[in-house]
């Protein structure tokens, strides 16, 4: 049979190629056992080899028909799944299309979105500049008003400055003025001091003068009243013998007419009137010397008066002993000239006596007007007085001048001692300078206190313009880190899906060429076989033009698709450009906020020196407030426990104290006792109340006793409740004992007993010591699963009862399933 | 288990309370022991708080600081108390010598709403050990108590609180110049108990 095969099959592999288009632009499928389609134009070509064909031949012709049919029909599915896989390259072609058109929609509604940001960005900063700008007005504003205050502050200052110094020179005035005036009351002090005295001395003087004066006076007004009264007797009788003599001469006259008359009585009468006449002259001589012995005294007298009045108005004092000679002279010689003269001229007539009496009446004048004299010389006297108490008045101004002087002076020390208290003074004249000094330095410190705190509100408003746009920059920081991310992502899925892209591009080129060229050697083959066998023309036409139109379409689509990957590159590369920038942003975004973290880092620290110095000061006080306990009583009261302890340990004391005495009593009645057996029954009577006592007490212990057995029993059926509910209720069997450690503390050691257990081994041991309960090593709990468990549940969960519950559900699952 | 865990961070304000009252307790026996108000073989040694504490076995003394932390405790709860005081004065004199002063800050918010508060028991007790550890070594600093003493306990409670019976109002026994040790302050988040010893000054000291 193989040598059969005929050895042409061959070359004929490729006729079924050629051959197959027909039949596979027909799909129909010929039957061999028909062979009237295929009669027609195999006859035309060869009916010869037709009609000379065996059955092999046919066999082989029709196996070769197959093998060009299989060819053909698998040619035809692998042009459709090229087909179908150019209509999906298409389609994904188109998918990617729209993707980057999305992509591209994409990236220009992210353009649109940064452009959108940068113009939200840039009104930000327009008005953050406006802010700043309206700021920077207001700060100008503040600082011009500052500056208008701060001319104020310095006119003020000058003002203060110069009245300061108006104040000084009023002071230094004033200080002038004071010590004038201390002067000038020194001077006057001093000249009222030796006014008073020389007005003390005049004043004593004159006193004394005046009181001599006056003693003078009423010693001769005395002299003068007796004298005037010694006159007056006198002048009584030298009336009363007037008028007896004028009575003799009228009975002499009375005798003379009767004389007359008579005649007879002539002789009579002549020797009569000689007798009378003769009478008359001893009368008139004694008279006279009467006269002279009393007017001499008196006028000498006067005279002295007189001269002492002279005297006291000229207030000049003469010699005396050359005044009295003068005086006694010209009281001689008055009297010889004025008084005596006329008087004893008038000796001699009866008429003398009427000249005495005018005499008499200038005397009392005279006396009048030395009366007159005195209440001048008392007017005098009042006006010394006055003069006097003027000068006391002036005395106690005096005594108020040296007051005031006084608390001058007081004044002048209290300034002296303030002036050495003040240090680098040492001078009154310093003072205002210090005070200058003091003023300027006050305004310095208040100017730079106004300055720091300028600068700290400028800090603090520095301080939070930072910490906002420390904010913004973190947020816009955070934000452009997304977008970023975002972006970064974007890039490299878009280099991703551009690489992928191109490289799908350039497969299709190449796929779509090589389609092209395989088209093409088809078309060129086909149109080879039209010339062949021309026959199939127009079949092949159509499939030739439907192929070139594909060819062309698909050609377009090439060119649609490398405008695609054009503008693709093109929009990469914008995009591209962009995320330069948005990284160049970035980075400064990045740098502006590394800055500001900074600066938050410092002010931070800032913070926390601040409040560590706030702590710091705060547990201070605190601490000063906790140590000494001091509290406000309108929200706490302090109580105190009733401590009886120390009553208690007196109590204490007392009863050791007791029971020492009845150990001692017990001692001493024991002795009695002794004594007593030694001695008889003389102590039964004491011996039956202690034993009746003993008895009593015994029946109480047995009572006592009694009662604790009960509770032991209620309290050991109480407990073995409790333990069998326990190991109902928990699955474990606890038993409970007490140890002491080496060092003496107590532990109490629980022993647990899983119901479920399978051996006497299995027991886990726990020591409960104030509050805390630990797992004791054995052998059970060193087992490799009970170690795991332990060390999971109560190591790392601490939970003991986890761990016995898990046991007991697994002991329980052992004993159940074994 | 889970929960278990969770369960033993909360601290309630009765957990607290009983805590705070605790360490009183052992407080007031350590400082008793220290500074040897109470002779040496009075006391016994127990475990507590990761250290070797002392307590007294004297049954006054235990009785009166049971009932002093029980009364404490009831204040805590409600959120009363502002300050304890151990004053421990001189026995013949009634001079007081050194004031241990426990104030306590309370957490309204959980007195008032009942909330509950997150912290491990271990490191509350960790901040009690150490305070412990401090009265333990305060022997060193504080001046010795040549004389017999007695002490004595003040509560500084807000004013509406009713005296309890076995307690009277007091005058807070003040010390005049005092010097002042800070110890530790340990913190539930509920109570936060800070203390301080203050004591008299020794006149050898400032000769």
């Amino acid at each position: 049979m193989m040598l059969r095969t005929p050895p042409p099959k061959r070359p004929r592999d490729n006729i079924p190629i050629v051959e197959s288009p027909p039949t596979a632009s027909d799909r129909r499928l010929v039957i061999y056992e028909d062979p009237s389609p295929l009669a027609g134009p195999d006859s035309s070509h060869g009916p010869s080899d037709h009609m000379l064909c065996t059955y092999q031949c046919r066999q082989m012709v029709k196996a070769d028909f197959f093998d060009a049919l299989d060819n053909a029909e698998k040619q035809v599915r692998e042009y459709q799944s090229k087909l179908e896989e150019l209509n999906e390259n298409f389609l994904k072609a188109e998918a990617e299309r729209k993707k980057f058109r999305d992509q591209f929609l994409q990236t220009e509604q992210e353009l649109a979105a940064a452009k959108g940001r940068e113009e939200a960005l840039k009104e930000q900063l327009l008005k953050e500049v406006h802010d700043s700008q309206e700021r920077l007005r207001k700060q100008i504003q503040t600082c011009s008003e500052l500056e208008v205050k701060f001319r104020n502050e310095m006119n003020l200052r000058l003002k203060a400055e110069s009245a300061a110094i108006s104040a000084e020179e009023k002071a230094t005035l004033l200080e002038g003025k004071l010590s004038h005036l201390s002067d000038s009351i020194e001077r006057e002090k001093k000249h009222f001091n030796n006014e008073l005295i020389q007005l003390k001395r005049e004043s004593k003087f004159s006193v004394s003068r005046i009181s001599a004066d006056l003693e003078r006076m009423e010693c001769r007004a005395n002299n003068a009243e007796k004298e005037s009264e010694l006159l007056k007797e006198q002048l009584e009788d030298l009336k009363k013998q007037l008028n007896e003599s004028l009575h003799q001469k009228g009975e002499v006259e009375k005798n003379l007419s009767n004389f007359t008359f008579q005649e007879s009585t002539s002789t009579e009468s002549t020797i009569l009137v000689k007798h009378l006449q003769e009478e008359i002259r001893n009368y008139v001589s004694w008279v006279s010397d009467a006269l002279v012995q009393w007017i001499m005294p008196m006028s000498v007298r006067y005279y002295i008066v007189m001269h002492v009045n002279d005297l006291s108005v000229k207030r000049k004092m003469e010699p005396k002993v050359p005044t009295h000679l003068q005086l006694e002279v010209k009281a001689f010689t008055s009297c010889r000239s004025s008084k005596i003269t006329p008087i004893l001229a008038r000796t001699g007539a009866c008429d003398g006596a009427c000249d005495i009496y005018e005499a008499e009446v200038r005397e009392a004048r005279k006396l009048k007007s030395s009366h007159e004299n005195i209440d001048l010389l008392k007017e005098k006297l009042l006006e010394e007085k006055g003069r006097k108490e003027k000068a006391e008045l002036e005395l106690s101004k005096l005594q108020e001048v040296q007051q005031s002087m006084n608390k001058l002076e007081d004044e002048l020390s209290s300034w002296k001692s303030l002036m050495k208290d003040i240090p680098g003074v040492s001078c009154s004249e310093d003072i205002p300078v210090k005070f200058a000094a003091l003023q300027k330095e006050v305004i310095d410190s208040m100017m730079k206190l106004g300055e720091t705190n300028a600068q700290l509100k400028k800090m603090e408003v520095a301080l939070d313009d930072a910490q906002l746009g420390k904010r913004n920059a973190e947020t816009e920081g955070a934000l452009a880190k997304e977008k970023a991310e975002v972006s970064e992502s974007e890039v490299k899925r878009i280099k991703l899906t551009v690489i992928i892209g191109l490289a799908d591009r350039v497969l299709q080129l190449s796929v779509v060429t090589e389609e092209r060229d395989k088209l093409r050697n088809v078309v060129n083959e086909i149109k080879k076989s039209k010339n062949d066998d021309g026959g199939n023309e127009t079949a092949n036409q159509t499939l030739i033009q439907e192929l070139e139109s594909s060819l062309s379409k698909k050609d377009c689509f090439i060119a649609e698709l490398e405008s695609n990957l054009r503008e693709q590159q093109e929009t990469n590369r914008r995009q591209r450009v962009e995320i330069e920038l948005l990284n160049e942003r970035l980075n400064n975004e990045a740098r502006r906020i590394k800055s500001l973290e900074r600066e938050s880092d410092r002010l931070r620290s800032e913070i926390s020196l601040l409040e560590a110095k706030k702590a710091r000061t705060y547990q201070l006080l605190n601490t000063i407030k906790l140590g000494h306990g001091d509290f406000s009583s309108a929200n706490t009261k302090v109580l105190r426990m009733v401590n009886t302890l120390a009553v208690d340990n007196e109590a204490k004391q007392t009863i050791e104290a007791l029971q020492t005495e009845l150990q001692k009593t017990k001692e001493k009645l024991q002795a009695v006792e002794e004594l007593k057996s030694q001695s008889g029954d003389s102590g039964k009577l004491v011996d039956s109340y202690i034993s009746g006592k003993i008895l009593q007490l015994k029946e109480q212990i047995a009572t006592l006793e009694k009662r604790e057995e009960r509770y032991k029993t209620v309290f050991a059926d109480r407990i073995s409740v409790f333990r069998r509910a326990c190991c109902e209720l928990f699955g474990y069997k606890i038993v409970m004992d007490e140890n002491q450690r080496p060092n003496g503390i107590p532990v109490t050691r629980f022993t647990l007993q899983s119901i479920y257990a399978q051996s006497d081994d299995e027991k886990l041991e726990f020591e409960y010591e104030s509050g805390n309960t630990n797992i004791m090593a054995n052998e059970y709990t060193s087992q490799r699963e009970i170690s795991r468990q332990i060390e999971i549940f109560i190591r790392k969960m601490n939970s003991i009862p986890a761990f016995t519950a898990n046991l007991t559900v697994e002991s329980f699952n052992r004993r159940t399933l074994s | 288990m889970a929960s278990k865990t969770i369960a033993k961070d909360i601290i309630t304000l009765r957990g607290s309370a009983a805590i705070v009252s605790e360490f009183f307790g052992y407080a007031a026996n350590s400082i008793l022991y220290n500074r040897g108000v109470y002779p040496e073989e009075s006391f016994v040694k127990v475990k507590k708080y990761g250290l070797p504490m002392l307590l007294t076995q004297d049954d006054g003394v235990k009785s009166f600081i049971a009932n002093l932390t029980a009364q404490l405790s009831e204040w805590l709860e409600a959120g009363k108390l502002q300050r304890v005081v151990l004053v421990i004065m001189s026995k013949a004199t009634g001079e007081v010598l050194e004031r241990w002063n426990f104030s306590i800050e309370t957490d309204g918010e959980v007195v008032e709403k009942g909330v509950s508060r997150e912290k491990s028991d271990k490191e509350i007790m960790r901040e009690i050990q150490a305070i412990m550890r401090q009265i333990a070594s305060s022997i060193t600093y504080l001046p010795c108590l040549d004389d017999s003493c007695v002490f004595d306990v003040l509560a500084y409670t807000d004013t509406d609180v009713a005296v309890p019976f076995t307690w009277t109002e007091s005058d807070p026994k003040l010390i005049a110049n005092p010097q002042m040790v800070k110890l530790h302050s340990f913190d539930t988040k509920i109570h936060k108990v800070d203390t301080l010893v203050s004591y008299k000054n020794d006149e050898w000291d400032e000769q």
